[in-house]
C-alpha cells in the first residue's frame, strides 16, 4: 500500500487559513489502511479543526465526506455534490489522489493534508515499513526477496558497506542493514553464493530517473 | 593482466613489499595554503597520500582539486572517490580529469550517508556502488572505453584501491566481500584501523586461506589515539569500528596530557605487529587533524627512510 | 465569572465498571453537570467520540476504565488508554489542553472507585476552568 502520515494541525491550519467552507475529503483505500487519511480520520481532523477555530475565534464551516478511492473517477464522480458546495478541497489522499482531484476539479483549489511517504507493508500492528521504491526493472529473485534499492541507504548491489554492524544500518540503529538481511535470507536458502558474483550498475531508466512514467494497456484502451 | 600506471606506490608495493601510505583531509573553504601545509607534513615520510572525498558527507574542498595541490608539490596523492554524490557520468568524468592532472592512485569507496554530514537535507546520489566503481576504474585503464563503451582519447592508468573492513558484520562474509573487490580490479586494499589485532588476524588469515594475498595489496590501517575521549567516541559513535575495552583503559590510566604519547606507543606496537603479519604490505597512517605525528611515527617505527 | 454555569463533565465508561440501574451516590447539588455515555468495552471509545464531546461544550472528559489485566476483553483498557494519550497530545496541538481528558482506572463492581474517579473529574473541571472553545468561554470586554 501506499503510505502516509497525516500532516501537522498547525500545518493544515496554516494551509486551510484564507478558506472559511472546507470539503474535507479522506480516502477509504491505502491512508485509511496507515491511519492517515480514511473516514475516521476525517472526523476527527474535522472536529479538531473545528475546535482549534472555536478557540481562535475564528469562523470555520467543515463538509466531511470519504470515497473509496481518491486515484479513480468512478469514486471522484461521487464528490463532485459536496465539491460544488464548497471553497476549497482538503484532500487527506496520497499525492496522486490530490493531483487527480486537482485535474477534475481545476477550477478548485484542492489541499493535501497528508505527507505521502512510501510504498509499503504493515509489518506488525501499529508498523508500517517501506519496501519498494517503483524501480521499474524489478531484481528480488536475485536478492532473496530483499529490495536493496530501498532498503539499502545506499542502494548498493554488491553487499554490504562498512557500516554495517549488528545487522543494522549505520544510518539508524533501528533500521535493519538490507545486505544483512539479504546475506542471511541467501544463508537458509544455500544461494549464499551469489553473492560472489559481481553485479554491473543498476539500469535506472525504467525509475522516476528518466521522467515521471505511464502505463498504457492497450487491450483496455477503448 | 594488470597494466603498470607506474606511480610510486605501485612501484614500492611491487618492489620492496612494504608501503607506507597516511590520509589527509582538504579544508572546508578555498585556501590551498592548508593542504599544503598538510603535504609539507607528510612528504618524504610515505609513499602516497590519500585524500579524502567529502568524508562524513561534510562539504570541503573537492578531493581532485586537492590532489591536484599535491601533485604539484611533488607528492604522490591517491585520489578517493564516493558514490554518494556524482552518478555515472560525473565520477567517470572526474577519473579521466584526474589523470589529466597528474593523479595516478584511486581509492573507490561508497561514502559515509549524508545524513552525518553538513547537508543532510541533500538527495543522495549512489547511481552505482564502490564495486562498480572499481570495475569503471578498470574497463577505462584495460580496454580504454567509458562505460558506454567508447574509445577514450587517452586511458587514464590508475592504479585501483578500495576499501575493506575487517571489523564489520558479518564476519564470515568480509572475505567473500574482499575477493569480489579483487575480481572487479582492486589493485590495493586499504583497511578500516587495527584496534582489534585478534580480529585482524582472522580475518588476514580467511585472506591467505582464500589466496587473495597473492592477487592483492592489503595495507593495514593505523589511527593513534590522542585522547581516551577519542578512544570512547571511536567505539561507540564510528560505525564499523572495534575499539577493545582493554585498549580504551589503557587510554584512560594515564594523566591527560600524557595521552598522545600513550596513544603512539599503541600505535607503534600495531605497526610492528602488523609487519609480521604475512600476506599484510604495508600500512595506511590516518591521524585526522593531527598530520604532524605521522613523521614521527613512520621514524620510530623504522620505516625512514621510504625507497 | 458567571457563578451560577455548571463544570460539564463526561464520563464514558464500559458497561463492566457500571450498568443500568447502578445508583452513583453523587451528590445532585453540585455545581457539576454529569453526562455518562455507556459503551460495551472502554476501547470502543474512538478518538472522534473524545473529541466531539468537547465540542458539544465539555470542559473535562474522564474516560473510565477496569485495571490493567482486569478488562474483560482482555486489552479494551490498553487500547483506550493509548487513544486518551494520543487525543490528549491531539488537544495540546490545538489550545484546548490535553489535561481536559483524563484516564481513571476503577474497580468493577466498586462504586465507591467510579464516585471518586468522577469527584475528580469534577475538581478536574473546577481547577480548569470552562472549556475554551465554548459558546460564551471568552474572556469579557471591559466596558466604559
Amino acid at each position: 500500500m501506499i503510505v502516509g502520515d497525516q500532516k501537522p494541525i498547525s500545518e493544515i491550519k496554516q494551509i486551510v487559513a484564507p478558506y472559511k467552507k472546507i470539503l474535507l475529503l479522506g480516502c477509504g483505500t491505502c491512508v485509511k489502511t496507515c491511519f492517515a487519511g480514511g473516514d475516521d480520520e476525517v472526523a476527527v481532523l474535522a472536529s479538531a479543526l473545528r475546535l482549534s477555530c472555536k478557540i481562535e475565534g475564528k469562523e470555520i464551516e467543515i463538509e466531511e465526506q470519504t470515497v473509496e478511492r481518491q486515484c479513480e473517477d468512478e469514486f471522484i464522480q461521487e464528490s463532485a455534490g459536496a465539491v460544488g458546495r464548497n471553497e476549497v478541497i482538503l484532500s487527506l489522499a496520497c499525492g496522486a489522489g490530490v493531483q487527480a482531484m486537482a485535474r477534475r476539479f481545476a477550477s478548485m483549489p484542492v489541499l493535501p493534508g497528508v505527507n505521502t511517504t512510501f510504498m509499503g507493508v504493515l509489518e506488525k500492528p501499529g508498523l508500517f515499513t517501506e519496501e519498494c521504491s517503483g524501480c521499474g526493472d524489478c531484481k528480488l529473485a536475485v536478492f532473496g526477496g530483499i529490495c536493496p534499492f530501498t532498503r539499502c541507504a545506499k542502494k548498493l548491489v554488491n553487499g554490504p558497506c562498512g557500516g554495517s554492524r549488528n545487522g543494522r544500518c549505520e544510518i539508524n540503529s533501528e533500521t535493519d542493514c538490507a545486505w544483512h538481511l539479504i546475506i542471511e535470507r541467501l544463508k537458509a536458502l544455500g544461494q549464499l553464493d551469489n553473492l560472489r558474483i559481481y553485479l554491473p550498475p543498476k539500469n535506472w531508466a525504467a525509475s522516476l530517473s528518466s521522467g515521471p512514467r505511464k502505463l498504457i494497456r492497450e487491450d483496455h484502451v477503448l | 593482466m594488470k597494466t603498470e600506471s607506474a606511480g610510486k606506490l605501485q612501484q614500492v608495493l611491487t618492489s620492496v613489499g612494504f608501503a607506507v601510505t597516511a590520509e589527509c583531509g582538504p579544508p572546508r573553504g578555498s585556501d590551498p595554503e592548508i593542504i599544503r601545509k598538510k603535504g609539507e607534513l607528510l612528504k618524504g615520510c610515505v609513499d602516497a597520500v590519500n585524500v579524502t572525498d567529502n568524508q562524513t558527507a561534510i562539504v570541503r574542498m573537492s578531493s581532485i582539486a586537492a590532489c591536484a595541490h599535491l601533485v604539484a608539490m611533488g607528492i604522490e596523492p591517491v585520489m578517493q572517490m564516493v558514490t554518494r554524490d556524482r552518478n555515472r557520468i560525473a565520477l567517470q568524468s572526474d577519473i579521466m580529469g584526474a589523470h589529466s592532472l597528474g593523479i595516478n592512485n584511486i581509492l573507490c569507496l561508497s561514502g559515509d550517508h549524508q545524513t552525518f554530514g553538513s547537508q543532510p537535507d541533500a538527495l543522495n546520489v549512489f547511481d552505482i556502488d564502490s564495486m562498480n566503481l572499481v570495475r569503471t576504474v578498470l574497463t577505462m585503464r584495460e580496454q580504454g572505453q567509458d562505460m558506454s563503451g567508447f574509445e577514450l582519447k587517452g586511458a587514464p592508468k590508475m592504479f585501483i584501491g578500495a576499501a575493506a573492513n575487517p571489523f564489520a558484520d558479518p564476519f564470515e562474509y568480509r572475505v567473500i566481500r574482499l575477493a569480489k573487490k579483487i575480481e572487479a580490479g582492486a589493485d590495493f586494499i586499504q583497511t578500516q584501523c587495527v584496534y582489534n589485532m585478534e580480529r585482524f588476524k582472522a580475518w588476514m588469515k580467511m585472506a591467505r586461506g582464500e589466496g587473495l594475498t597473492e592477487k592483492v595489496h592489503i595495507l593495514a590501517g593505523v589511527t593513534p589515539m590522542k585522547s581516551v575521549g577519542m578512544a570512547k567516541y571511536m567505539a561507540n559513535r564510528v560505525a564499523g569500528m572495534d575499539v577493545p575495552e582493554s585498549l580504551i583503559k589503557r587510554m584512560g590510566s594515564v594523566p591527560k596530557e600524557k595521552a598522545p604519547e600513550e596513544g603512539i606507543t599503541i600505535c607503534l606496537e600495531t605497526i610492528a605487529e602488523l609487519r609480521d603479519i604475512p600476506g599484510v604490505h604495508g600500512i595506511h597512517l590516518m591521524a585526522i587533524e593531527w598530520e604532524e605525528v605521522i613523521a614521527q611515527i613512520v621514524s620510530e617505527a623504522g620505516l625512514l627512510p621510504r625507497p | 465569572m458567571n457563578q451560577t454555569s455548571k463544570s460539564k463533565v463526561t464520563i464514558f465508561h464500559c458497561i463492566n465498571v457500571f450498568g443500568e440501574g447502578d445508583v452513583l451516590p453523587v451528590d445532585a447539588a453540585e455545581s457539576v453537570e454529569l453526562n455518562f455515555i455507556k459503551m460495551p468495552c472502554s476501547s470502543m471509545v474512538k478518538d472522534v467520540f473524545l473529541l466531539r464531546a468537547f465540542e458539544a461544550g465539555a470542559d473535562v472528559v474522564a474516560v473510565l476504565v477496569c485495571a490493567e489485566g482486569a478488562c474483560r476483553y482482555v486489552e479494551g483498557n490498553l487500547r483506550a488508554k493509548k487513544r486518551v494519550q494520543w487525543v490528549k497530545a491531539l488537544l495540546d496541538e490545538i489550545g484546548l489542553d490535553g489535561r481536559r481528558l483524563a484516564l481513571f482506572n476503577v474497580t468493577a463492581g466498586d462504586m465507591q472507585t467510579a464516585v471518586t474517579s468522577i469527584r475528580d473529574a469534577s475538581s478536574l473541571a473546577a481547577t480548569l476552568g470552562p472549556n475554551p472553545a465554548s459558546v460564551g468561554s471568552q474572556p469579557e470586554v471591559m466596558k466604559g
